[in-house]
């Protein structure tokens, strides 16, 4: 197989807005599970409700496209009913981290054996940009008009104290790196968190002054601190770029893990 | 191979222009029928993934395929072998 036959090209276009970077998560996700040879029939992708999680439904495996915040509970069944299926969730920053906070926490805890990609693009895009936890403080979004006045939710962090056994965080902008981390992730036991920073020019970008694709993409870029490098300049003392955000491979042990393939 | 860009598929958002190593695509100046400015394409041939991705039997370079949101970007073999003078800038 080739990354293109696992599209199902009768869908396409798809939804997503000009320049939305989840079209370029599902390149990746796809190249990394189509380099591991898995079949059709033994991959199945889950999402809640969201931009971000109509992805599934534009791959040919089975799918589930479940309620909103509950793709963790759905995905948990179907991994616990068979463990010979690898299944890869799809998810956004308002799905995983609003409404399925605990679902994701908990399936941290469980250590079950799935590989979870978050698009966060910090904000709820699909209704129309509402504030999520991960919208940075200072940020606008019609429900914070005066600027986000909350901290934000580090999710790398979060699914690393949780016990989660692969933890990561790309952008949409690094594709490669990305495909090599979801990879990684996929070939992991227990459960991978890939954290991918996506533009969402349509509700985002537009109310936080970054007009075009072009420039939400070239923050992300110029703001994107390898872990290597920021491991460097914590040991050296050194400040830290202001606005950055780690980049990088953030954990990666061996937990015991649930619902491993025998 | 030849690089080209369903215009059908392609929204416009310029991610290729951004990423391509060579500039091959450049910002599309007119819209097409849908109202869409697809990029335009300066000397494909000089595309990596179009000299050579025959030879290596896979697929190199191609992030401008991984990048594009939309699926709009892909390499077709080209009808027969016709040789053109490539000239690469480095
Ligand atoms: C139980 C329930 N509450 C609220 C909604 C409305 N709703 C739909 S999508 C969404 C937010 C999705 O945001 P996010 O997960 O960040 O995904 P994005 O659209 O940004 O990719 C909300 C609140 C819903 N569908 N179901
Ligand atoms: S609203 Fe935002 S997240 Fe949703 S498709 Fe548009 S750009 Fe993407
Ligand atoms: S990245 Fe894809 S959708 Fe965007 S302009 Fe290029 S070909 Fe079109």
């Amino acid at each position: 197989m080739t990354v293109e036959d696992w599209f199902r090209h009768d869908r396409l276009p798809h939804i997503f807005c000009a320049g939305c970077g989840n079209g370029s998560i599902i390149n990746s996700t796809l190249e990394a599970v189509d380099s591991l040879n898995w079949k059709v029939d033994e991959t199945v992708f889950v999402s809640g409700i969201g931009c971000s999680s109509r992805a599934p439904g534009y791959i040919v495996t089975d799918s589930l496209h479940t309620t909103h915040g509950r793709a963790l509970a759905f995905a948990t069944g179907v991994k616990m009913a068979n463990h010979d299926l690898n299944v890869v969730v799809f998810t956004g920053d308002g799905d995983l981290s609003a409404i399925g906070g605990n679902h994701f926490i908990h399936a941290c805890r469980r250590n079950i054996d799935l590989t979870v990609i978050c698009m966060n693009n910090q904000i709820y895009g699909m209704t129309g940009g509402q504030g999520s936890p991960c919208t940075p403080t200072g940020a606008l979004s019609t429900t914070t008009p005066y600027g986000m006045d909350e901290p934000a939710f580090d999710l790398c962090d979060l699914a690393t104290a949780a016990g989660a056994n692969f933890v990561s965080r790309w952008t949409s902008y690094h594709v490669r790196e990305l495909t090599r981390s979801i990879k990684l992730g996929l070939q992991k036991p227990g459960l991978s968190f890939i954290e991918v920073m996506v533009q969402c020019p349509t509700n985002y970008g537009r109310r936080n002054r970054l007009r075009d694709v072009e420039a939400m993409v070239s923050k992300m870029r110029d703001h994107a601190l390898l872990k290597e490098k920021y491991d460097r300049l914590v040991a050296e003392r050194k400040p830290i770029p202001e606005g950055s955000f780690v980049v990088g491979t953030l954990t990666d042990r061996n937990l015991p893990a649930l619902g491993v393939r025998r | 191979m030849k690089l080209v860009i369903d215009d059908v598929r392609c929204k416009g958002c310029n991610l290729c222009v951004m990423v391509c190593p060579y500039h091959i695509f450049q910002e599309g100046r007119r819209p097409n029928r849908r109202g869409v400015f697809v990029p335009e394409l300066d000397r494909p041939e000089r595309c990596t993934n179009c000299r050579l991705s025959q030879l290596y039997k896979r697929r190199l370079c191609g992030v401008c395929q991984t990048i594009c949101p939309d699926q709009a970007i892909k390499w077709v073999p080209e009808a027969k072998h016709e040789p053109h003078k490539v000239v690469i800038e480095y």
